[in-house]
Formats: C-alpha cells, structure tokens, sequence
C-alpha cells in the first residue's frame, strides 16, 4: 500500500512538472512548427523574476503573476527577435534550434551576471507539511499537484472555446488559409511563444519552492519536456500532457524499484523502443494541429 | 563510344579535382607551418583544439548537411570516443594507437545502433532520439561509475607515442603533428565520399526523398553509410582528445559543447566540409581571442551567432562569397 | 461604372524566378471577370499577389480607389477583397462551424455574422447537416463548399475564386457551379480562375487568356466568343514552343 501511495504521489507531482514544461514546447511547434531550445531557460528565467520581486518585498501572490507576464514578454521578444526573421527559410527547425539555444546561452549567462551563482529558493504556494498514508509530502507538492490540472484546464478551455484560441488552432494547420480569413500570423506566433514561456515560468515558480534555483536548471527539465513530447507526439497538446503524466509515473515506479540511477537509462530505453514502433509517439494522430 | 558533349559536361559549380586537391594541400601546407610561426605550447594547443573541432565539425556536416539528418547525437558519438579510448587503453591495456582506431570503430557501431530507431522518423523527430540517446550514453556513463568514475570521470588515460619521440617536453609538435594528420585524412575521406556516387545518392534523398527511393536508392542502407561514415574519425577524434587531454569527463556530453559545435557547421554553411572545418578555426580563434572578457565571452559569441544566422543564412562561406561578391563588383565598377 | 480592382504593370515571383512579368488588367467594370490559361503562366501568382500574400517587385494594385499594393493580407481581408485559394485544405482538423468562425474573424466581418451565416447555410444546406464536423472527413466538393462558406463569411466586397470545381466529380460540380451563380446573383462581384470555359462564359462577361505571366488576350463584354477560338488559343499558344 505504502508503495502504491508513494508511486502514485511521486508521479502525480513530477508529471505536472512536465506537463507544464512539455505543453509549452508542443503549443511553440504545433503553430510555429519550430522546436524552442530556450524553452529551459524560460523556466530558469521566470523563477529569478518571481525570485526577484518576492526580493523586493512583493507579496508572492503578486509576485508570481508578475513574473509569468515578464517572462511572457521576453518570450514574445524572443520569437521577434530570433524565430519570426526566419520564417520561410529552407532548414528552418535546424536554424531556430540554434539560433534559441544561442539566445538561451545568451540568457543564462546574463542571468549568471546579474544574480551571480549563489543558489537562491523561492518561498513555497503554500506552507508547511501533512502526511499521505504513510509518507511525508509538502503542502507546496500537492498545489503543484491540484494547480497544473487547472491551469492546464484554462489553457485547453482558451484555445477550444475562445476565438483567439481557435485563430493559434488555424495558423497551426494552414498558415497561408489563415492569412486569408484575416488572421495576423504573426501576432499569433508572438501569442504561442509568450503562451508557452509563461507556462515555463509557472514552473520554474514550482520547482523554485522546493529546489534550489540556479542558471542552470532549466537544462533537465527541458530535456524532460523533450522526451514527453517525443512520447507523447508534438501534434497536439493533449498527447504531450498525457505522456507527462505517464512518464511521471514511470519514473516514480522505476525509482521504487530500481533506483534512482537506472530510471533515466530505463526511460531512454523505452522512449527509443516506443518511437521504433510508433514514430509519431504514442498519443498522436497524423498532420499537425492543436488540442 | 563516348557521347562527345558528355565528355565536357561537369556539374554546375563543381571544382574539378585537380583544382580540390591543389587548394588542399595548399591549406593543409599552411597548417603545417603554423608551428614555425606560434612556438609556444599554447598557441599550439589552441591549434590543436581547432583541429579537433574541425573533425568534429565537418564530419558532422556529413550527415547534417549532406545527408539532411539532424543527428543531435554527434557529440555523443565524440564522447564515446573518449571513453572507448579511456577504457581500453587503461583498463583493457590496449596499445595506444590500437585503441585510438578502436575508438572510431566503436563510434561507428553505435552510430550504426543509433540509426536503426531513426530509420523511420523525419526531421524533428530524427532530433529529439538521437538528442534522447546522447543523453541515455552519459546517464550509462554516469551510472556505471566503478568502470568510468560516473561524475569524476577517468584521469591518467595513457598519451600516444611516435617511436621515440618525447611527446611531453616538445612544445606539443608532436600532438600537433598527429592532429594535423588525422584532420587531413579526415577531410580527405569526407570529400571523396560526397564527391562519389554514394555521396550523390545521399544528396539525392535528402533533397527529395520520395523520388531517389523511386529511382533505387535505399534509404536505410544511405542513412546508415552516411551516419556511420560521419562517426568514423568524431570517435577518432574524442579517443585523440582523451589522450591529450589524459583524462575523460562527461562534459563532452553537455549541451555548451554540442551548441558550439553546431555553430561550427552552421555559420560554415552546410554541405561543404571545408565551411564547418574554416568556421571551427574562426571560432576557436575568435574564442581565444575574447579570453579577456570573461564572462562575457559566451554572450558575445551567442549574439554573434544569431546575428551571423540572421544575417547570412548560408553561413560563413555565403559571407565570404558575397563579401568577393561585393568586392569584384566594386573593382569592375570604375573601369 | 469604375474597375473595382485595377492591377497596373505587376512583376512578381519567386526568388529568382519571376512568375508574373509587368501585367496589367482591370476587374469589375462589366461584372464578374475570367482568367483562364495553361497551368504554371500565373493565374494563382497573380491571385496570391493581389491578396497580399506575395509582395509584386513592381506595379500597383487598387482595389475599389484604394492603393493595396503592399499591404498585409489581414488588411485586404479587412477591406473586404476575400481570395479563396486553389485546392481544398483550408483547415482539416478544424469543425465546419470553426471555419465559419474563423471567416468572421475581421471587424469587419463580425457585425453580420448571424446574417452570413444564414446565407451559407442557405446556399450549401450540405454542409449544414455536417456542422460539427471535422473538415478532414468531408469530402472534395464539400470541403470546397466549406472553403466558399468561409469566405462568404468575411463577407465580400470582392470575392475570388481559384479553379472552384478542380478535380472534382461532374455532378458535384455542376452543383457547385449553380452556387457560385448563386452567390454572384446576390451581389457580389466575382473573379474566377477556372479552366473549365462552359462554366466562366456562363459566369463572366470578360475574360483574360493569361499565358507567360501576362495577358495575351482579353475578351471584352459583347465579343461573342465560341468554345472553339479559345481551344484554338489555347492550342496557338503551345505551337509557339
């Protein structure tokens, strides 16, 4: 019983981690249909804006909003100054890739030389400690735990409800059809990159109440959000949030009885077995389009 | 008999190879000088550390560039160079250069492993598994730490030798020597391939894939020629770079490593070889050049690299081309 | 009564290549208007360009007194110069009812949704039935009626159709083709590309023969014009290589 709680907490709690990354990642490629190398260091950037207003005195309740909006805008910024110049170009998804991992380097360094390398640590969604069964969890584990579903709610209720939403749907499908109905493309990549770095910041929030934050900690957790969508398949974002959670609870179960260093060759392994029977991962269907 | 316009015909833009190897011993002529003119051993070493990028680079270049395959396990396939070498000259006790062409044949054969979940996938997909294995080589690495020291990593890793030539106390012409050499033999082996028929074929299916398919060419067999051909001399090069450097570490598995790598080949201009072997020197001279900014250096060469992508999207080549461009215009232009 | 679409000396293509070579023509003077040519002279380039997709090298471009040349394709659907393009893909994984949405999406558009949508259901009751479907399960005539219906829905001042009826079944087409006289008998001026010349002599009272990226022939309202002479056209043309 001990086990199956923990399994399942574990996996609960890392897989909205990923989910929150991954869904972002698949938002970026699904309607820009480049991969964002920097999606990492959105996250790592976002924690260290909410890090520091909540510095400055803010109320975290305050801060945290800010900072998605912050990290929202650098997103925008990003895509105009890096992605949107090369739309058009014949190895497009080969020179974005190096063109965000450059402007993420650009980033992380600058972050370094700002607020130097000393670990820093966000104050947690919600205070203090209960138990599960058996295990000891933190309060800030389980609003990780109840948040991401919701969040992750109002982004699927935007983009299939609302017609801002559906217009990021259209320039995923048919970006010449799109132009034609009116739509202003380019806005609407600026929309999916800010979408999708707001997200990341969201979870750079979560990971900074329990973690120390660093310049480098977005690199595992975009590595992470790679695999789920690999898994999960990039054509849409439903596949991807699914495969998030599976993975978590993959990986909680291959830590229980494995250990903690056999689980990321496990997961490799499988992720390599699974694409040589599904290409296209696991949850996705042909063409490219969201929700 | 011999059609008598045929015999004239070359493709377009093509140097004939008389006119290639010319201008390559010429280059490699040069190199080889560079020693005369920068005594000192760390100039050297930064000669050195430039030709193995360059290896590095334009084999990648081979399966990026030429072959249309965004393999993003290329570093990878250095890294496992490395410790092939590491493992097998200090654990197995295998001579030096023994282990040093080991090393390549061990790269090729899990360039040849990594091929096979590909084979099936395109573009983004080809990116994300061979990404998933560099990863899943150094979290093995990592995990088997009473073999390969996990974090720590291997030091003391035996030199190379050239007879009995100190290779210690000779201002590192020694190893300057043999990174030359192996950068020569390197770019030779690249440039027949792509200039034979096997090099055409790959061209061919990266450019359309549905109809070389139709007209003959197999996929499977060109993707795993052009991926193993690409891992022969990286894994040449990382047991070259382990036995330089005396010790393995799985840094070479790191993102920083590959981002500039990639920016070899890319500001280079892919599918040339020479581009990504001329970027890697530009770079690694350009890197040295900015030691005295600090951390800014990393800053400066993101930002160059994004202006240079923005700017030039064929690369270094496409600057230079329309820079002679520019300045035969502006000479023909007063006459 | 004015052209509402002047095209004035257009050079345009791609890269290198150019498609469309200082081209010249006017649109709206006598009613609906014609291209027909061989494939791959410019009829879809020149369409592209007139819609803001493709930015011309040269020329202008006025569209009912306005100079359009130049301006973003979400500003010529603003105007109301409403182009929908050749093939049938538009959105596959969008609903029918997603696309007319998306067709009223220009300000404006939105103030007679309700009203554009009436119409569309009127004239394709088909596609009606299928409202909640996704497009990649229509079939060819009915995804071209749905590509039609999202255009009727940014509501036109000008409509344009690239080859409506290509590829498809003939008794779709006729259906398709009695719409799109529908759609011109309730006031909307019409350009079509189309090769089929039965229906454009029906449609249109001015036709262009467009051949090498410009106008080799223009057919003027009242110039009787038999099937034959354009097949000879047609025909003169390729005699030429």
């Amino acid at each position: 019983m001990g086990a199956l709680a923990e399994i399942l907490f574990g996996g609960l709690f890392q897989g909205s981690l990923y989910a929150m990354m991954a869904v972002g990642l698949a938002l970026v490629w699904t309607t820009i249909g480049v991969f964002n190398f920097s999606h990492g260091v959105f996250m790592m950037l976002g924690a260290y804006f909410a890090w520091q207003l909540v510095e400055v005195g803010l109320h975290p309740a305050a801060a945290f909003p800010l900072a998605v909006l912050a990290t929202a805008g650098v997103g925008w910024l990003l895509q105009a100054a890096v992605v949107r110049p090369l739309i058009g170009r014949a190895n497009l998804v080969l020179v974005v890739v190096i063109t965000t991992l450059a402007a993420g380097s650009l980033i992380e360094n600058g972050v370094l030389e700002i607020w130097g390398p000393r670990s820093k640590q966000l104050p947690p969604l919600v205070d203090g400690n209960t138990m599960i069964g058996s295990i000891g969890v933190s309060l800030h584990q389980i609003a990780i735990i109840v948040v991401t579903p919701l969040i992750l709610g109002a982004l699927w209720m935007f983009l299939t409800r609302t017609r801002l939403g559906l217009a990021l749907r259209a320039v995923a499908q048919n970006e010449d059809a799109s132009q034609l109905v009116g739509l202003n493309v380019t806005a609407l990549y600026g929309l999916a990159f800010a979408i999708a770095a707001g997200l990341a910041c969201l979870a750079g929030i979560f990971m900074g109440g329990y973690r120390f934050m660093s310049p480098v900690m977005g690199a595992d957790p975009l590595l992470k959000a790679l695999i789920v969508v690999v898994f999960g398949g990039i054509s849409s974002i439903s596949g991807p949030i699914f495969a998030a959670y599976l993975i978590g609870f993959f990986e909680a179960a291959c830590s229980y009885y494995f250990g903690l260093y056999w689980t990321p060759a496990l997961l490799f392994a499988v992720l390599i077995l699974t694409l040589m029977v599904r290409p296209e991962g696991i949850f996705s269907s042909r063409g490219r389009g969201l929700a | 008999m011999m059609d008598p316009i045929k015999r004239n015909v070359r493709a377009p833009g093509r140097t004939p190879w008389q006119r290639e190897a010319a201008g390559f011993m010429l280059g490699f002529a040069v190199l080889a000088l560079l020693p005369f003119v920068f005594a000192d051993s760390y100039s050297r070493h930064i000669l050195i550390m430039a030709f193995i990028y360059a290896i590095v680079a334009s084999n990648w270049d081979l399966s990026l560039g030429y072959g249309g395959v965004f393999n993003f396990g290329h570093l990878a396939l250095f890294g496992i160079g490395v410790y092939a070498y590491a493992l097998l000259t200090k654990l197995a006790g295998l001579d030096p250069w023994l282990a040093l062409v080991a090393s390549g044949v061990v790269a090729t054969l899990a360039a040849v492993i990594v091929t096979i979940p590909i084979l099936r996938l395109k573009g983004i997909y080809i990116i994300l598994v061979t990404f998933g294995f560099a990863q899943l080589v150094m979290q093995v690495i990592i995990s088997q730490s009473e073999l390969t020291g996990g974090t720590q990593g291997i030091v003391r890793i035996p030199g190379l030798y050239l007879f009995d030539h100190n290779m210690v106390r000779d201002a590192k012409i020694g190893y300057f020597g043999i990174a030359l050499g192996l950068l020569a033999a390197s770019t030779i082996f690249l440039r027949m391939l792509v200039r034979s028929r096997t090099g055409a074929s790959i061209v061919a299916l990266r450019d359309n894939e549905e109809y070389a398919i139709s007209r003959g060419v197999s996929l499977v067999r060109q993707r795993l020629i052009t991926l193993a051909a690409s891992a022969f001399f990286t894994g040449i090069a990382g047991a070259f770079y382990a036995a330089y450097q005396r010790n393995a570490s799985i840094d070479v598995f790191g993102m920083s490593l590959a981002t500039i790598v990639l920016s070899m080949v890319l500001l280079g201009g892919t599918g040339t070889i020479y581009g990504a072997i001329i970027a890697s020197f530009v770079l690694t001279f350009f890197g040295e050049a900015m030691a005295d900014f600090g951390a800014w250096r990393p800053m400066i060469t993101a930002v160059l690299i994004i202006v240079v992508m923005l700017v030039y999207p064929s690369g270094l080549v496409g600057m230079i081309q329309a820079a002679w461009a520019g300045l035969t215009g502006r000479l023909k232009r007063p006459a | 009564m004015t052209p509402i679409l002047t095209v004035e000396g257009i050079t345009a293509g791609y890269g290198r290549v150019t498609v469309l070579n200082d081209m010249s023509l006017e649109a709206g003077r006598h009613g609906n208007v014609g291209f027909f040519g061989p494939n791959g002279h410019g009829k879809t380039t020149l369409l592209r360009v007139v819609s803001g997709l493709l930015r011309p090298k040269a020329g202008r471009i006025v569209f009912d007194g306005e100079d359009i040349t130049g301006k973003s394709a979400r500003a010529i659907v603003g105007a109301g110069l409403i182009h929908v393009p050749q093939g049938n893909r538009i959105f596959p994984d969008l609903t029918i009812a997603d696309c007319m949405s998306l067709g009223a999406y220009s300000a404006r558009a939105r103030p007679h949704e309700a009203e554009n949508r009436e119409k569309v259901v009127a004239l394709f009751p088909k596609i009606a039935e299928r409202w909640r479907q996704r497009v990649r399960t229509l079939s060819g005539g009915e995804r071209q009626m749905v590509s039609i219906g999202t255009a009727l829905m940014s509501h036109p001042r000008l409509l344009i159709l690239d080859e409506p009826t290509l590829g498809l079944a003939p008794r779709i087409k006729d259906e398709l083709c009695a719409s799109v006289l529908d759609i011109s008998k309730g006031g909307v001026p019409l350009i079509v590309v189309e090769q089929d010349i039965e229906f454009l002599l029906e449609l249109c009272r001015q036709l262009y023969l467009i051949n090498h990226g410009t106008v080799a022939t223009e057919i003027k309202p009242g110039e009787s014009i038999a099937h034959a002479e354009i097949m000879s056209m047609y025909f003169g043309q390729h005699q030429d290589h």
